[in-house]
């Protein structure tokens, strides 16, 4: 198989996955960019925002045409979104966050767990 | 109002924080706050949550585009197969009931965090 389609089908997984938790698919892209195509952390990280882009603005329309969507809402989180991202980003080529990803795993397991025993 | 105003901004500014710092993405954070404290559907949620997403990676696609960090050539395959695949999931989505897709979610977050956990950042630029 060459890179392309190999690329493409990893690419295909974090699509449908994407679109079906609502979220960017960066968590797919960024270990296979690392594992099979070797690519440093920094650059997959980079690299999924590059393709999370057009994605997202795909899964966002069909959303929407689904009436899934509140604009107001969404605005305010993108203005925090925004600043937050521009402040997170500068941040993470300067530091490791190991510990950081730990307290935060926690947290994500116990929000997790909330979900699942509704 | 302003109060709901004020914690919808904050919610946003952490979760494009965090996206920057940790590498996860703004959603992971966005739909249990969309969910738990402003009190929406998980669709809803979701749905919006891929719309914040737009600016916020945009933002930081733009900021690690100037560290040079960005591989054009791999995101042009990978995001070639995520719109077909997007294309697909996100309508199927809207059949799934709404507990079920909150607890594919919670599954999904309690995964990400062990592995958040447990997994050593891999060093170098």
């Amino acid at each position: 198989m060459g890179e392309k389609f190999k690329l493409t089908i990893s690419g295909l997984l974090a699509g449908i996955f994407s679109g079906l938790l609502g979220v960017g698919g960066g968590i797919i892209m960024i270990p296979i960019m690392v594992s099979y195509f070797n690519l440093s952390q920094h650059q997959a990280h980079a690299t999924s925002l590059a393709v999370i882009v057009p994605t997202a603005i795909t899964s966002s329309i069909i959303y929407g045409f689904h009436g899934q969507l509140d604009l107001p809402i969404a605005i305010n989180l993108a203005a925090g979104s925004i600043l937050g991202a521009a402040i997170g980003a500068k941040t993470m080529v300067k530091i490791p966050a190991d510990q950081l990803k730990r307290i935060f795993g926690i947290l994500l397991v116990l929000v997790g767990l909330r979900m699942v025993s509704l | 109002m302003i109060v709901s105003i004020l914690v919808i901004f904050v919610s946003g500014l952490c979760a494009g924080m965090a996206s920057g710092i940790l590498g996860v993405g703004g959603g992971i954070i966005l739909v249990p706050v969309m969910v738990f404290i402003l009190g929406l559907t998980q669709h809803m949620a979701q749905g919006i949550s891929l719309l914040v997403i737009i600016p916020t990676a945009l933002s930081g696609a733009y900021h690690l585009h100037k560290e040079k960090l960005i591989h054009y050539r791999t995101a042009f395959y990978l995001a070639v197969g995520a719109v077909i695949g997007t294309i697909l999931s996100s309508n199927f989505v809207q059949m799934v009931p709404g507990k079920l897709l909150q607890e594919t979610f919670g599954i999904f977050i309690i995964f990400t965090g062990l592995k958040m956990i447990f997994t050593k950042s891999k060093k170098g630029l």
